[in-house]
C-alpha cells in the first residue's frame, strides 16, 4: 500500500511543472484566448517532442507505454496552467484506437498523434444530451462502399483542429465507432463561444456523411463498453485538470491573504479568511486523493475503477468550483477583474465539469453501483 | 504509487477475520465486567495496543495491521475495546514523557483496562483556549494538592485515572505554567457527576476536584511544561483509524439503501425517486473519497511516525462529512430516521465509532465530531497556521502577555 508518487512519476511532473511555467505562461494563455485557433501549434509540437502525446501510446506505436496516473500528473499540471488545446481529447481517441484499432488504424493514426502531425477529438452527445453509450442516435447506414452517417451531434470540442474525428453511430448491429475526416462532405460546423475561451466547442450536424468500411473502430454494434471507457477514463483526466486548477486558485488566494493587509494587517490573519483557505486546502488533498485513487484504479484494472472514475469526476468537480470560487472571494475586487488571471482557472474547472459525464450522469452511475 | 495491499497484510486480514468470526460475542453486553472480559480476550489476540512497544505490554504492529483489525471489527460489527482514550492518547503519552517508574506502574493496567482512563483538559472557561484553565495543582511536598473543576470528560463516571493539566505557576504567561499529572479519580477530593448529551445518554461527565492529591511522582515530564505535553496528546489523538470509520460509513449506507427500498413515498420505493438517487449518489461520493484519503494517510504513517498538522485536515474532512452524511441521510428517510429505540446505556463512548444506535442517534452524535479534540474552527487554525503558513492572528491575550 503506497499512495506516494515514484521518483520517476515526481520528475515527469516536476518537468512539466518548469516546462509550463515557462512556455505556457497565463500572459501567453490570454494570446490564444483571443485567437481563431484557440491553441498554439507551436506548443504542440514541443510536447510532442517531450513525449507528452505518446505518454500512454504503445511503445511500438511511438509512444511510453505510461499509465493514467502519469497521464493524470501532466493534466493537473495542465489544468494549472489553463491550457487550452485538445490535449485530453486526442489522447482519449489515441486510447481507443490503440485498444480497439486495426493494425493499419494503429499505424495510420498513433504514430502520427505521437509525433504531433494529428489531433484529435470525439463526438459524446447527440440532440438530447443524454452522456449514456446506449442514447446514441446518430444513424450509421450501410452503404456499397461503407457507411454513411446522418444526425446531430452537441458541443464537440476542438473539431475545428482535429485530423480525425471519433464518431458514434447507432447501426443495425448497436452502437458502432467511426473515424471520420473532419473535411469529408456533409459535415457542417456551428461553433459556439464558450465563457471558457480556452474550450472551444460546436456542434455538428452530419448528412449523409460517407465513412470507408475499413474506417470503422472495432466491430460494428461493439461500441458501448469502448464508449463508457473513454467517458470513464475522461472524467478521470478532466479532475485531474480541475485538481490543477484548484490548486493554482489555493496557491494565489493562499499567497494574496499573506500579503494584502487591511485593517492594518494581512488578512489571512483574520480567521474569517484562514478557515476559508483551509477548507479550500482540504477540498484541494481530498480531491488530490480521489483522482490518483481513480487513476490508479485505471491502470491496476481495480474491480472499482468504474466507480472510482465517477466518484473523482462528482466530487473534484464540486471541489474545484468551491475552491477556485474562494479564491476569487479571498482577493475581493481584483479577483473579479479580467486582468487578473484568477477568472482562468475558475472558468477552465467549470468547462471541464460539464464534459466526459456531468455529475448528474455520475451520480446516478455510483447509485447504480452502491445500491445494487 | 501501489494501493493493494501486499500478501502479508491480505493473510493478516484473513487471519484476523477467521479470529473474529470465532470469538465476536453473539449477546449485547450489558455490563462494564462484560465490556473489560471482552477487552481483555481482544487484548490477548493482539489486537489492543497493537501499535504499543513490545516491552510495555504492545505488540509492535504496523499502522496499517491496526487499521486492518480495525477495518474487520467494523465489518463485522463487533464491540470495540475499551478504554480508548488510555490506549489512545493517555498511554502514548506516557511513553513519550513518562518515567520508567511511571511506565511500569500504569501501561500494562491500561492495555488491560484493569484500570480505566480519562482526560482532564477542558474547563468550563477553558474550551477551545486550553491553555486558560483555571484548575491548581498546588506544590504540598510530596504532592500536588489539586482544586477546580473539568467538563466534557469522557468515561468519567467509570475512570480509575485521569491526565490532568493544572495551572502550577499562576505568575508567568499562560501557555508556560502548566503542568501535566495523573490524578487517582478515586479518592474523597474527586466528584464525578454525569452529563446528560443531546442523544439522552449521559457518557461524558463534570469533574470536581477539592483538595485532591496529586502523588509529584506522577507529574508527566518537567514542572510547567504540560502545554507541550498536551499538544503530543492530541497529535496522537486526530488522525488513525481511517479504515475502519469508513467502513461504518459504508455499512451505514448499506442500510440506507435497504430503508430506501421499503420506504415508500407517493406509492413508489424512495429508492426510484430520481432526486433521491442524486442525494445518494453524491453521499457515496464523499463516503468514497473518504476512503481514498484514508489510505492516503495509512500509506503516509507507514512511512514515518507522526502525521503531523496535516492530522488536523483528516480530522476535519471525516467529522465534517459525517455532519453532512446524516443530515442527508435523515432528510432521505424523513420521519422513520428520526425514531429512537430504548437501549442500554453503554458506559464508554469510542469517538472512533461513536454511540450505537439509531440513525436518529448517529445524527445527534455527529454534532460530537466536529467538538471534541479540538473544534473544526480550532482546526482550521491549525492547518492556516501550520500547513498554509498564513499569518498569526492578532489576538488579545496575546497583546497582554
Amino acid at each position: 500500500m503506497d499512495f506516494s508518487f515514484t521518483p520517476d512519476q515526481t520528475l515527469l511532473k516536476n518537468s512539466a511543472h518548469a516546462f509550463l511555467e515557462e512556455h505556457c505562461k497565463s500572459a501567453v494563455v490570454r494570446l490564444w484566448w483571443d485567437d481563431p485557433r484557440g491553441e498554439s501549434e507551436g506548443l504542440w509540437k514541443e510536447m510532442a517532442q517531450l513525449g507528452w502525446l505518446g505518454l500512454s501510446l504503445p511503445e511500438e506505436h511511438g509512444g511510453s507505454g505510461l499509465g493514467m496516473v502519469e497521464t493524470a500528473l501532466l493534466l493537473e499540471e495542465l489544468g494549472r496552467a489553463a491550457y487550452p488545446g485538445p490535449y485530453w481529447p486526442t489522447m482519449l481517441v489515441a486510447d481507443a484506437i490503440a485498444e480497439a484499432g486495426t493494425d493499419v488504424q494503429k499505424k495510420r493514426w498513433l504514430p502520427a498523434i505521437a509525433t504531433g502531425e494529428a489531433r484529435a477529438t470525439m463526438t459524446l452527445l447527440d440532440a438530447d444530451l443524454d452522456w449514456s453509450p446506449d442514447a446514441i442516435a446518430t444513424r450509421g447506414e450501410k452503404t456499397p462502399t461503407g457507411w454513411q452517417l446522418s444526425g446531430v451531434k452537441r458541443y464537440v470540442a476542438w473539431g475545428h483542429v482535429a485530423g480525425v474525428l471519433l464518431i458514434p453511430a447507432r447501426t443495425p448491429e448497436g452502437v458502432s465507432l467511426f473515424l471520420v475526416d473532419p473535411a469529408a462532405a456533409g459535415l457542417r460546423w456551428s461553433p459556439m463561444m464558450n465563457m471558457d475561451p480556452g474550450t472551444r466547442l460546436a456542434d455538428l450536424t452530419l448528412d449523409r456523411v460517407p465513412v470507408r468500411a475499413e474506417d470503422a473502430l472495432g466491430a460494428p454494434g461493439s461500441a458501448a463498453p469502448r464508449l463508457a471507457r473513454l467517458i470513464r477514463r475522461g472524467a478521470v483526466g478532466a479532475a485531474a485538470e480541475m485538481l490543477g486548477a484548484a490548486r493554482r486558485c489555493l496557491d494565489m488566494a493562499v499567497g494574496y491573504a499573506k500579503v494584502r493587509e487591511q485593517f492594518g494587517q494581512p488578512i489571512g490573519s483574520f480567521q474569517a479568511i484562514r478557515h476559508k483557505c483551509s477548507e479550500m486546502l482540504l477540498e484541494t488533498e481530498n480531491s488530490h486523493s480521489a483522482v490518483y485513487y481513480a487513476a490508479w484504479a485505471q491502470d491496476a484494472d481495480a474491480e472499482d475503477a468504474d466507480l472510482a472514475a465517477s466518484v473523482a469526476k462528482v466530487y473534484v468537480g464540486d471541489a474545484s468550483r468551491k475552491v477556485c470560487g474562494e479564491a476569487i472571494q479571498v482577493h475581493g475586487g481584483i479577483g473579479f477583474t479580467w486582468e487578473y488571471d484568477l477568472h482562468m482557472y475558475f472558468k477552465r474547472a467549470k468547462a471541464l465539469e460539464a464534459q466526459y459525464g456531468d455529475a448528474d450522469y455520475h451520480r446516478e452511475l455510483i447509485v447504480r453501483r452502491a445500491a445494487r | 504509487m501501489d494501493l493493494n495491499y501486499s500478501s502479508e497484510d491480505r493473510a493478516f486480514r484473513d487471519q484476523t477475520r477467521r479470529w473474529l468470526e470465532a470469538n465476536v460475542p453473539t449477546e449485547d453486553m450489558k455490563t462494564l465486567a462484560e465490556r473489560k472480559a471482552w477487552h481483555r480476550k481482544l487484548y490477548e489476540a493482539g489486537y489492543v495496543g497493537m501499535l504499543w512497544p513490545k516491552e510495555y505490554g504492545g505488540w509492535g504492529a504496523t499502522a496499517m495491521q491496526q487499521a486492518i483489525v480495525q477495518d474487520e471489527m467494523a465489518r463485522i460489527q463487533a464491540p470495540p475495546a475499551i478504554n480508548g482514550l488510555g490506549i489512545g492518547f493517555i498511554g502514548p503519552t506516557i511513553i513519550v514523557h513518562g518515567t520508567e517508574a511511571q511506565k511500569q506502574r500504569y501501561l500494562k493496567k491500561m492495555l488491560t483496562a484493569e484500570e480505566i482512563w480519562c482526560q482532564l483538559y477542558s474547563e468550563p472557561n477553558a474550551g477551545s483556549d486550553l491553555a486558560g484553565l483555571k484548575t491548581r495543582a498546588e506544590d504540598a511536598g510530596d504532592h500536588f494538592l489539586v482544586n477546580g473543576q473539568k467538563i466534557w470528560t469522557s468515561s468519567g463516571p467509570i475512570a480509575d485515572w485521569g491526565i490532568l493539566l493544572a495551572r502550577t505557576d499562576p505568575k508567568v504567561a499562560k501557555h508556560k505554567g502548566i503542568s501535566c499529572v495523573l490524578l487517582n479519580m478515586r479518592q474523597p477530593g474527586v466528584e464525578v457527576r454525569p452529563l446528560k448529551q443531546i442523544t439522552g445518554h449521559s457518557l461524558f461527565s463534570e469533574v470536581f476536584m477539592t483538595n485532591a492529591r496529586a502523588d509529584k511522582s506522577d507529574l508527566i515530564g518537567n514542572l510547567n511544561e504540560g502545554w507541550a505535553i498536551a499538544q503530543t496528546t492530541l497529535g496522537f489523538e486526530r488522525g488513525g483509524n481511517s479504515l475502519g470509520r469508513v467502513t461504518r460509513y459504508a455499512i451505514a449506507f448499506n442500510q440506507l439503501v435497504k430503508a430506501t427500498k421499503q420506504l415508500k413515498r407517493q406509492g413508489r420505493p424512495l429508492i426510484e425517486d430520481p432526486v433521491i438517487r442524486a442525494k445518494m449518489g453524491k453521499l457515496f461520493a464523499e463516503l468514497e473519497v473518504q476512503r481514498y484519503a484514508g489510505l492516503r494517510v495509512l500509506s503516509a504513517l507507514n512511512k514515518s511516525d507522526s502525521p503531523g498538522a496535516a492530522s488536523s485536515i483528516t480530522k476535519l474532512s471525516y467529522t465534517e462529512f459525517e455532519k453532512r452524511y446524516y443530515e442527508t441521510a435523515l432528510e432521505i428517510l424523513g420521519p422513520w430516521g428520526q425514531m429512537m429505540t430504548a437501549r442500554e446505556e453503554f458506559e464508554e463512548i469510542d469517538t472512533a465509532s461513536g454511540e450505537a444506535g439509531t440513525w436518529a442517534t448517529a445524527f445527534l452524535w455527529a454534532r460530537a465530531g466536529t467538538i471534541y479534540s479540538g473544534s473544526s474552527e480550532i482546526q482550521k487554525n491549525i492547518i492556516g497556521e501550520r500547513v498554509l503558513g498564513l499569518p498569526k492572528e492578532v489576538r488579545a491575550d496575546r497583546l497582554k502577555a
